[in-house]
Formats: structure tokens, C-alpha cells, sequence
């Protein structure tokens, strides 16, 4: 089993020495996958809307690059929807990102490995990695940036649903993972609210924010029927 | 690929030899349900083989198989119900298929993540057989009271484990009282190393992260499937269960993988309205 499980990734996110900030997920994205540096992007219908965070200058630049130029491993990961390893960015066997890898290269990143941030039909942006030097990352590696992967949707759902940066790790810790339950209703509220499924999950966080109720609970509410978010009681 | 509709293996004929073995038998036990009866079951415990070991020689879905996995073990097998549970990369145990939709079994599924037999048997890589749940409320309290109250006498827990490498495990629920017979154990977990193997024969002299990335992808269209029976829910005013027929029943229907078909309801390429009707004997 992979050292590093969603149990110890929440626990290294928070006994950062800056448990208030969304950087300390870039850098346990880097620890736990000894990169150089690391960076999560926002992306919404495969445009960079933003960064959550980036661990040095050259994680900010390939993210800058990626939002210039609309090419990179975060782009893609984020567009096929899955993840995109370049363990070679300097010589790779198959060239890509031709405006992008050359730049990249010259600010000292010689690998390159990016991972979609979703959760089920929501697509919600990518995690960054480099290396200083080439070569692939390792199973277990490569696993746990799959778990900061699924760390870093719940991060981004949360703060759209108005949760204070300081109080996603303790968020986290209560409900890392949505109940297959909160999904159905996100489908549910998606039709009802006529938005994407990505907002409907949005709605729902916020909806038990705001009601103080486990957000399980509510869409529990919804999927009984007991509870639609596009009536005036919502608001 | 599992075939959607019907049979539809005989392409395959020459391609491998073993297959074509099974294949023969299959056929050969296959008449009777061509008139209407209902199928030996031993014929579909070959059937169910075959569908399986498709997959060795063809492109699949990795929700698809265990999809098709979980429904034919309440057909072939003397259980009530069935499912299967994968493990995440990080090592976390999650639901990705099971022969009822409905949302409490899904959540008794879903509760061993924390506690049950399915991740006892994927931590060990041991078989757990016939476990009567009144003897169980000590070791897995939270889910022995909810399996009871679902009317589960025993449950049955085997591992899908291949060289060493455990990826999950399957789960089987009687309610029927006395013991779930040998013949049906070992037919059982030979379907759960059938899977077992289908998807890790994918990534065999491949890139090694290649079982993550499936994996993940997996749990992640088991997401996207319960955002579309969301959609198809409200959309048409059914319940969970149903929801997932309807869109199990257009899969097959069009030749689509489960999944891709999810993804395109969900993300509204497709509206949920356009999905084919439910056919009226499947209503409830």
C-alpha cells in the first residue's frame, strides 16, 4: 500500500508552520512527490483562470507560461482528463508544447508532470509538478500526487463555497471525501438550478455552510426530496 | 469489450484458444434460454466467464466490467446482493460498482471504507466466507446494524488479488438462512480473479503508474455516474435505482460505455431527457 494515503496528506497539510494558507497544499504536492516545486492551477472549459498556489518562481512561471501560451502538462491533464507525465522535457521521445517546453526548460525545469483536479463531470483545474533534473516519478509518487490531486478539487470546492483559507485543512479533516450520496444530489441541483454540476456541488458546500448541517446530510435532504436549493427557502 | 446486448463474441473465434473452449461450452449451454427459459447456472457462470475473459483480448471499461461483474453474481450465485470495491491510490477503499443502486445499499457499501468485511479482505488479501452477521456486531459494529436492518443474514467477502498486488475486493449479501455452498465459492472468487485479471493484464509490460491512473479513473466515472442519475432523477422523477437502469439500459442499447454515456449526461452534452425510456416491466 502507498506510504502516502489521504490520512497522511491531511496530516502533513496541517502541521504546515502556515496552516492558514492554500500553500502549504503545493508544498506537501511537492514533499510527497519529491519535485522541485509544485503548483495548482484553476481551469474552467480548458482556460487558466488562476493559481491556488505555487511553491517558488519557477513553479509560478510555469504556471504563467501555461496561462500565456494555453499549452503545458496542467492544460492537458486538465483537457483529457487524466494525467500527463514528460520525465524528459529537455529531450522528450515524442515533442510537444513547442512554444512551452523551450522556455520551461531554459528556467530549469527537466521534468514535467501535471494531474487533473476533478470531481466526477467537474472539471476544476490541475496539479503542477517539476523536477530540476530528469527522470520519471515513482509508483508510489506518482500515486500520492493522484491523492493531492483529489485533495486539491475538495480545496477549490471549498473556497468557492465561501470557506476561509484558513479553515479548509480543518474542513478537510471532517469530510475529505463527498459521499457518493453528495454527488446524486449535485445532479439533482444542477437541474434545478439549471448550472453546471461543478456549481451544483458548489451550491450544496455552501448550503451546509450555511445551515451548519454535514453537507452529507443535506444531500440526503435533496435526494429524498425533502430539500430543493432553487426555492426561496435557499436563500 | 463486454457485450451490451446479447452475444457477441464470435469475432473472437481463433483468436485464442481457451476462449474458444469456453466459448463452445457457452453455447452449447445456451439454448435454453434462447426459448425463453431462464438459464441454467451453469450457464451463466459460463457466460459470465466469457464476458469476462473478453477483456483480456479487447479494449474495455473498467465500470462496465464490474458493473456487469456485481449483476451477474445475484444471477449466477445464491446471493441477494452484490458488489465490488476498489482501491484508490492512496490505498482508501471505494465503491465503483454493485447490483442495486439503491442509496442504502451504496452506503453500506460505502461505509467500509471505515469498517466491514470488504476492507478486512482487502487488507489481508484473505477470503471472508459466510460470516453470519448476528456474530459480527463486535467487529464491525456500524456495519453489521445496517446490513441487518437491510434483512442481510451473511455476508462473503473475496479479494481481487493477482501476483501479490491486491486491488479490492468483491462483496456477496444472503438473506437466506443457512450457508452459501462450496461449488458457489469457488465459482465466486473465480469470477472475482477473472476481473482481477482483466484489468491488470492492461497495464502488464506497461508504464507502472498505468493501474493508478486506471484505477483513479474508475473511481472517478463511478463520481460522474452518480452525477448523471442525479440529473436523470430530477429530470424524470425517478428514484436512484431506476435512474441508473435508464441509463444502464441507453448504454447497452447504443453500444456506449457506461461511463463515457455518464460523462456526456453529466457534464450536458446530453440532456437527461433524451435517454431511451425505461421498458414498462422495469418500472416499479
Amino acid at each position: 500500500m502507498p506510504a502516502d494515503g489521504l490520512g497522511r496528506i491531511l496530516a502533513l497539510l496541517s502541521d504546515g508552520r502556515e496552516p492558514g494558507g492554500t500553500r502549504r497544499l503545493c508544498e506537501v504536492a511537492a514533499e510527497v512527490s519529491a519535485a522541485s516545486g509544485a503548483g495548482i492551477m484553476v481551469l474552467a472549459d480548458g482556460r487558466p483562470q488562476g493559481t491556488l498556489c505555487t511553491t517558488n518562481s519557477v513553479s509560478d512561471l510555469i504556471e504563467d507560461l501555461q496561462y500565456t501560451l494555453g499549452e503545458g502538462p496542467c492544460v492537458d491533464a486538465h483537457r483529457f482528463g487524466k494525467a500527463v507525465v514528460e520525465p524528459d522535457l529537455a529531450a522528450p521521445d515524442l515533442p510537444r508544447w513547442q512554444a512551452f517546453a523551450p522556455r520551461a526548460v531554459e528556467a530549469g525545469a527537466r521534468a514535467v508532470f501535471g494531474f487533473p483536479v476533478r470531481l466526477g463531470a467537474a472539471r476544476l483545474g490541475a496539479v503542477n509538478l517539476y523536477r530540476d533534473r530528469p527522470g520519471p516519478l515513482s509508483h508510489d509518487q506518482h500515486a500520492a500526487a493522484l491523492v493531492v490531486a483529489d485533495v486539491a478539487a475538495y480545496t477549490i470546492l471549498l473556497l468557492q463555497a465561501g470557506a476561509a483559507p484558513g479553515e479548509v485543512a480543518a474542513e478537510l479533516e471532517r469530510e475529505a471525501n463527498f459521499k457518493l450520496v453528495v454527488h446524486q444530489a449535485a445532479g439533482m441541483v444542477s437541474v434545478q438550478l439549471d448550472v453546471s454540476v461543478g456549481d451544483a456541488l458548489v451550491r450544496l458546500r455552501a448550503h451546509a455552510f450555511r445551515t451548519d448541517r454535514p453537507v452529507a446530510d443535506v444531500a440526503r435532504d435533496v435526494v429524498s426530496r425533502a430539500l430543493r436549493l432553487d426555492g426561496a427557502a435557499d436563500e | 469489450m463486454i457485450p451490451r446486448q446479447g452475444w457477441r463474441c464470435a469475432g473472437l473465434v481463433g483468436v485464442c484458444p481457451s476462449h474458444l473452449a469456453v466459448q463452445t461450452l457457452y453455447r452449447q449451454a445456451t439454448p435454453t434460454s434462447r426459448i425463453g427459459a431462464v438459464m441454467p447456472k451453469e450457464a451463466l457462470l459460463l457466460r459470465t466467464l466469457v464476458e469476462l475473459a473478453d477483456n483480456l483480448v479487447d479494449d474495455f471499461d473498467v465500470v462496465d466490467l464490474l458493473d456487469h461483474l456485481s449483476e451477474r453474481c445475484v444471477e449466477a450465485l445464491d446471493v441477494a446482493s452484490a458488489g465490488v470495491m476498489l482501491a484508490a491510490p492512496g490505498g482508501d477503499l471505494q465503491v465503483v460498482a454493485s447490483s442495486s443502486e439503491a442509496m442504502r445499499t451504496l452506503e453500506l457499501f460505502q461505509l467500509q471504507s471505515d469498517e466491514g468485511p470488504c476492507l478486512d479482505c482487502y487488507r489481508s488479501g484473505d477470503p471472508i466466507i459466510n460470516l453470519e452477521l448476528s456474530a459480527a456486531d463486535r467487529r464491525w459494529p456500524r456495519f453489521t446494524a445496517r446490513a441487518i436492518a437491510q434483512g442481510f443474514r451473511s455476508v462473503h467477502s473475496l479479494p481481487m488479488h493477482l501476483r501479490g498486488r491486491t486491488i479490492g475486493a468483491m462483496n456477496l449479501f444472503r438473506t437466506a438462512r443457512g450457508a452459501l455452498d462450496d461449488t458457489d465459492v469457488l465459482a465466486a472468487q473465480a469470477l472475482a480473479d477473472v476481473a482481477t485479471i482483466a484489468i491488470l493484464q492492461h497495464q502488464v509490460a506497461a508504464d507502472a503508474h498505468i493501474l493508478n491512473d486506471q484505477l483513479s479513473e474508475a473511481l472517478n466515472s463511478r463520481i460522474v455516474i452518480e452525477q448523471a442519475k442525479g440529473k436523470i432523477s430530477e429530470a424524470a422523477g425517478l428514484d436512484m435505482d431506476h435512474a441508473f437502469r435508464r441509463l444502464r439500459g441507453h448504454a447497452r442499447n447504443h453500444s456506449l460505455a457506461l461511463a463515457e454515456l455518464s460523462r456526456r449526461v453529466a457534464d450536458g452534452t446530453l440532456a437527461p431527457g433524451s435517454l431511451d425510456p425505461l421498458p414498462p416491466d422495469r418500472r416499479a
